[in-house]
């Protein structure tokens, strides 16, 4: 025991002398980054030198990567002098490098940032390069002649930009797909409002033995339940500021004055309307533990109904309706509410801090955001084999569209995006309802900096996955008795601070 | 001076049948619980996606279907350079940080090493205590260990858990073996070589199996360190073809993208596991006698 | 303990102490240097000032864990389900390898030993699915059979209470061709000289595995209890993780440190706020280790690990 004191106290020195090796080559690493954000002018404004810019993306490599980038590279090299050498970080297993990249201050000089990919956090751990607005209207011009304010607003983070976020007004309103072949078969009223679309799922439950009316993943970890986006927050005209948390504001209130969702009589309204749903078997009662993929059971017929954003729903419909085993159809439930655009953050272009070529990179993204030529070939591959293009602003999947798809080239959407062809009439019919019923608010480019409540986010995350769940789901019997409970866990997670912070940013974010 | 040996004999038949009967029933039950969910992954590896996603796994293929296996073998080159990569990878780690392990333990196991609890407590304590991941990462980066096959052995190399394993193995050998080697004038090194790695043969075997099990099943090093394709090894190589499926089902939820995408996940699965453990299980047999036979130390001391 | 003392004996252990060299090393490099991140648990960490000169944070890291509310209750979890696994994992393998020891047929012995090994190649993922398969409410195997027989279905899903059990019985399913084998070479490694002896003084088969074939596993036993007991507060993550998932129906009785800290962090992907957890985690099983060491050393100074 004595001896083993002894080497403890000798292993404390050795550790704190190895501590200072490793921070040795740890500082060697920071002056490479600082040395370069300070003197990124190496090469301003000319493109004498040809350079080659490594990029990170989101997913797995696709097939035809030589092919697409061959061309993309070729177009670059004219355009800017520039190439791209990408680096993919698998689906599998981005969550886990991507951080890794920061911390390791790799070499680095575009990266895809997105808000789900914790882009405000890694911005302010110092991983992305500040964009300026001179940097921006001199390197970038094309794309930040379009680009909307509101976007470049969305994506600041303490004041300052630090990404070149998605341009493109897509709603993130969540519409439901069902199986119109049943609707037929039982003679049902079209699926308009929630309480249509309770109807058909209860039929659906009662008379569809080894059907499952209505397929939801909570288990993925989601902490709303899969209809929240639609009843809670579209139907009640909310806006949930942060999904982390469950604090909203009324969409048209210009105080943008929070309340807690849970604590609302719309809430426990809502939680009738799904313990009904859940007590008529529209769900599984191990609802919580299902694993299999709701689409893949919804086209094997197992699922009769799910909900998610329409563009996904239209694919599965085209996909599905093809398969001609059933017919399915998208619908709307919340059709005379608010429409909300959404956040720019949700894809995006970031330089990293790293970076030795910031000007040839923003380059770079100006030309695949801006440059039609360009954008279709990182968008959809090679025109012909990806894709076949239907005019100026649609596209028919080619025949290789399966070898240049499932990676983050979203970061590159813009205005020029084309819309697939096949997408059937009714989404359209539904999206292009929705054009006009587009809201805009002051709040819209609300972004909410949880860094001074870091705890008691986590502590609520977990109380809404704990407690909100089962109770959303349908799971606990005393509806205002598992509120309550919720309420009260939620309180003790230190709720209070979190709106208390949330609304002082949303003051200094009205000018208050 | 016949008859107690003949009844003591009788006797001994009869506790040796007993416990042989109970030794059947107790390991038959354990061997089913054990076979059965295998066999319902094998079945299912052979079972039409769609049908399981109807009925669930079967014991009997209800609607057969070798889909999963052309979906792994779509790129035979790529599947046959994993198994490369994982062989290569395992034999070369295996040899090494077996004989490396057998000679760490070697000298905690000699009684009259002065320092033996200190070293143990040396190694011991790094499995209480870890930096985490970041810094990890960071010395394997200094190291230059991306994309390098490096960094697939050395992780594993040396694990304390064997090395003291190895060790209360090698405190049976009797002290006097070592002793009477050493009056003889053999040196430390040469006692291991020649007395102590042949009396530790089912230790070695056992450990060796830990070790090869240990790099066959590894895909997290591979994970952060290879990029390159043909480097990648098979777990990781498997892990990642499942794994993509649903990283990019979160991806587009969270990013509002619309991505069409169809693969045989269910079956998939199962087709893995059996492509991941078929090798292992023919090599198998060949480490098994190891286990089987009792071990005379008198026959080597003599 | 005079200077010449040290290096005289550095002198007379030179050969083992050279034998010792390479693990030494490697431990120094991979496990020591990397260990001195654990000042992350204290930090502010941000990518430019790197883990060393990036701010002191104080406690703050580790204040999302101690005020939840749930720290005791996770912290217990873990303990308890480790000390469940260890008895009835060790339990079990002693047994199955003495008695595939002493079992007759040579082929029997070889043909289970094999298949006892099947549970470890099957990755927790497809553990989950399966389970899912058996336990689920609605078409799962179990409830059809119960069904089938006129009984009431269980709502296993549901129902917390069930959950140690299976999480032990499925753990012990999983390890136990593995640690057999480890029980399996150490009753090989028993001369067989002590066997013969044992037989000429007429012991039963009986006597026998519990005079000479357990006491010469204690050491193994003893050795891997201790192993297992320095990670007592670290859960399984792949196990609980696919066994469970999010199902927040079961947590009450199947949180355990790990999974609780990851479904923390998963919106604020915080370095710090993982190395802190870590940090406690080491922390109680060294403490937990120095007090089992102790006490094995004071029975048996050799058996400790020490």
């Amino acid at each position: 025991m004595k001896g083993s004191r002894k080497l403890a106290s000798m292993m404390l020195v050795l550790v704190l002398a190895l501590t200072m090796i490793l921070s040795a080559c740890g500082s060697k690493n920071d002056n490479a980054g600082t040395g370069s954000t300070a003197a990124p002018g190496e090469n301003a404004g000319s493109t004498d030198k040809e350079l080659k810019l490594k990029m990170v993306m989101l997913g797995g490599k696709p097939i035809d990567y030589d092919q697409v980038f061959g061309e993309i590279n070729a177009k670059l090299k004219e355009k800017a002098n520039a190439t791209l050498d990408v680096e993919f970080l698998d689906w599998s297993d981005w969550a886990t490098k991507y951080p890794l990249k920061f911390a390791a201050q790799e070499n680095l000089d575009l990266i895809y940032a997105a808000n789900w990919a914790n882009y405000n956090d890694q911005a302010t751990k110092g991983g992305f390069l500040e964009l300026t607005e001179d940097m921006l209207k001199q390197h970038l011009p094309k794309t930040f002649e379009v680009m909307p304010q509101a976007a470049w607003d969305q994506a600041k983070v303490n004041g300052k930009i630090y990404m070149v976020p998605q341009n493109n007004d897509e709603t993130i309103d969540k519409v439901v797909l069902i199986r119109q072949d049943l609707l037929e078969k039982y003679n049902l009223e079209p699926v308009t409002s929630p309480e249509t679309f309770a109807t058909y799922l209860k039929t659906i439950a009662a008379n569809e033995p080894g059907v499952t009316a209505y397929g939801a993943r909570p288990g993925d970890g989601w902490k709303w339940h899969e209809m929240d986006d639609m009843l809670l927050e579209q139907n009640n005209n909310w806006t949930v500021a942060d999904l982390s948390v469950p604090l909203a504001f009324k969409t048209d209130d210009p105080n943008g004055e929070l309340f807690t969702v849970y604590e609302t009589p719309e809430f426990l309204e809502l939680l009738k309307y799904y313990k009904d749903l859940a007590d008529n078997g529209v769900w599984t009662k191990n609802v919580l533990s299902e694993k299999s993929d709701v689409w893949q059971d919804m086209l094997a017929g197992k699922v009769g109904a799910r909900s998610h954003n329409i563009g996904t729903l239209g694919l599965n419909m085209v996909e599905g309706n093809k398969a001609g085993k059933f017919k399915f159809d998208v619908a709307d439930i919340t059709p005379d509410r608010y429409k909300l655009n959404a956040l720019s953050t949700q894809n995006g272009m970031a330089v990293s801090a790293t970076s030795k070529n910031v000007e040839r990179s923003l380059m770079v993204i100006d030309l695949l955001q801006s440059d039609k030529e360009l954008h279709d070939l990182m968008m959809y591959g090679i025109e012909g084999k990806h894709y076949i293009a239907v005019g100026d602003d649609k596209y028919k999947q080619g025949e290789a569209a399966p070898n240049y798809t499932g990676f983050s080239n979203w970061g590159f959407n813009s205005k020029l995006n084309r819309v697939d062809d096949s997408i059937p009439a009714s989404a359209i019919a539904i999206t292009d309802a929705w054009k006009d019923k587009v809201y805009h608010f002051p709040l819209e480019t609300f972004v909410f900096d949880n860094s001074n409540v870091k705890n008691e986010v986590s502590n609520v995350g977990n109380v809404m996955l704990r407690y909100a769940i089962p109770l959303e789901y349908g799971l606990i019997d005393d509806l205002e008795k598992g509120r309550d409970e919720l309420v009260k866990q939620l309180k003790a997670a230190g709720i209070d601070k979190i709106k208390e912070e949330m609304q002082k940013q949303i003051n200094a974010a009205l000018g208050k | 001076m016949a008859s107690p040996t003949a009844t003591k004999g009788k006797f001994k038949f009869s506790d040796k049948t007993l416990l042989s009967i109970i030794g059947y029933i107790i390991m038959t039950l354990l061997a089913i619980v054990c076979i059965v969910p295998f066999i319902l992954i094998i079945s299912s590896s052979f079972t039409d996606e769609m049908a399981i996603t109807l009925n669930g796994y079967q014991i009997i293929p209800t609607v057969f279907s070798t889909e999963a296996y052309s979906v792994l073998f779509k790129y035979p080159k790529d599947m046959i350079a994993a198994y490369g990569v994982t062989i290569g990878v395992t034999a070369i780690g295996t040899v090494l940080g077996l004989f490396l392990t057998a000679m760490t333990a070697y000298v905690l196991s000699r009684r009259d090493f002065k320092w033996r609890n200190q070293f143990s407590f040396f190694f011991f304590f790094t499995t209480l205590f870890n930096g985490g991941l970041v810094p990890w990462y960071l010395m394997m980066n200094a190291l230059e260990m991306k994309d390098n096959y490096l960094a697939l052995v050395l992780p594993l190399l040396l694990n304390v858990f064997y090395i003291i394993v190895m060790k209360s193995f090698m405190s049976s050998i009797p002290d006097a073996i070592t002793e009477s080697a050493k009056i003889d004038g053999a040196t430390d090194f040469g006692i291991f070589i020649k007395l102590i790695l042949p009396l530790s043969k089912p230790a070695l075997a056992t450990i060796g199996l830990f070790l090869a099990l240990g790099y066959w099943n590894d895909w997290y090093n591979a994970l952060l360190f290879i990029g390159k394709s043909e480097m990648m090894p098979l777990q990781y190589y498997l892990y990642r073809m499942l794994a993509n499926m649903d990283g990019l089902r979160k991806a587009m939820m969270a990013s509002g993208m619309a991505v069409n995408f169809a693969m045989p996940t269910e079956s998939l699965k199962m087709a893995m596991t059996i492509v991941a453990t078929g090798p292992i299980f023919l090599v198998y047999p060949f480490i098994q006698r190891y286990f089987v036979k009792g071990l005379t130390i008198g026959a080597v001391k003599g | 303990m005079s200077k010449s003392g040290f290096w005289h004996d550095v002198k007379k252990y030179r050969a083992l102490l050279l034998m010792l060299a390479p693990a030494v090393l490697f431990f120094l490099l991979f496990a020591y240097v990397p260990m001195a991140g654990i000042v992350l648990a204290f930090k502010q960490y941000n990518y430019s000032d790197g883990i060393f000169a990036s701010p002191w944070n104080g406690l703050n890291n580790f204040r999302f864990f101690f005020e939840s509310g749930d720290a005791w209750r996770v912290t217990r979890n873990t303990a308890l389900y480790n000390l469940a696994f260890i008895l009835v994992n060790n339990l079990l393998q002693i047994v199955a390898a003495i008695l595939l020891f002493e079992v007759a047929g040579k082929w029997f012995r070889k043909i289970t030993q094999s298949i006892l090994f099947l549970p470890y190649f099957i990755s927790w993922v497809v553990v989950g699915a399966i389970a899912y398969n058996m336990f689920n409410y609605n078409v799962g195997t179990i409830n059809v059979a119960l069904e089938w027989l006129g009984f009431a279905k269980i709502d296993i899903y549901n129902t917390a209470s069930y959950w140690p059990f299976i999480l032990v019985a499925v753990t012990a399913w999983k390890a136990l061709g593995y640690g057999t084998i480890m029980y399996l070479a150490a009753i090989t490694s028993i001369d067989t000289e002590m066997y013969e002896a044992a037989e000429i003084d007429g012991a039963n088969i009986f006597q026998r595995i519990f005079k000479i074939t357990i006491p010469n596993l204690m050491p193994t036993l003893i050795i891997l209890v201790l192993l297992a007991i320095g990670n007592i507060f670290r859960g399984d993550f792949g196990m609980f993780y696919n066994m469970i998932g999010n199902n927040s129906m079961l947590f009450s009785a199947t949180d355990v440190i790990d999974t609780f800290v990851f479904r923390s962090l998963t919106t604020n992907n915080e370095i710090g706020m993982s190395a802190a957890a870590g940090f406690y985690q080491s922390i109680l099983g060294f403490a937990t280790i120095l007090l089992a060491n102790y006490a094995v050393r004071k029975y048996d100074k050799d058996r400790a690990l020490f």
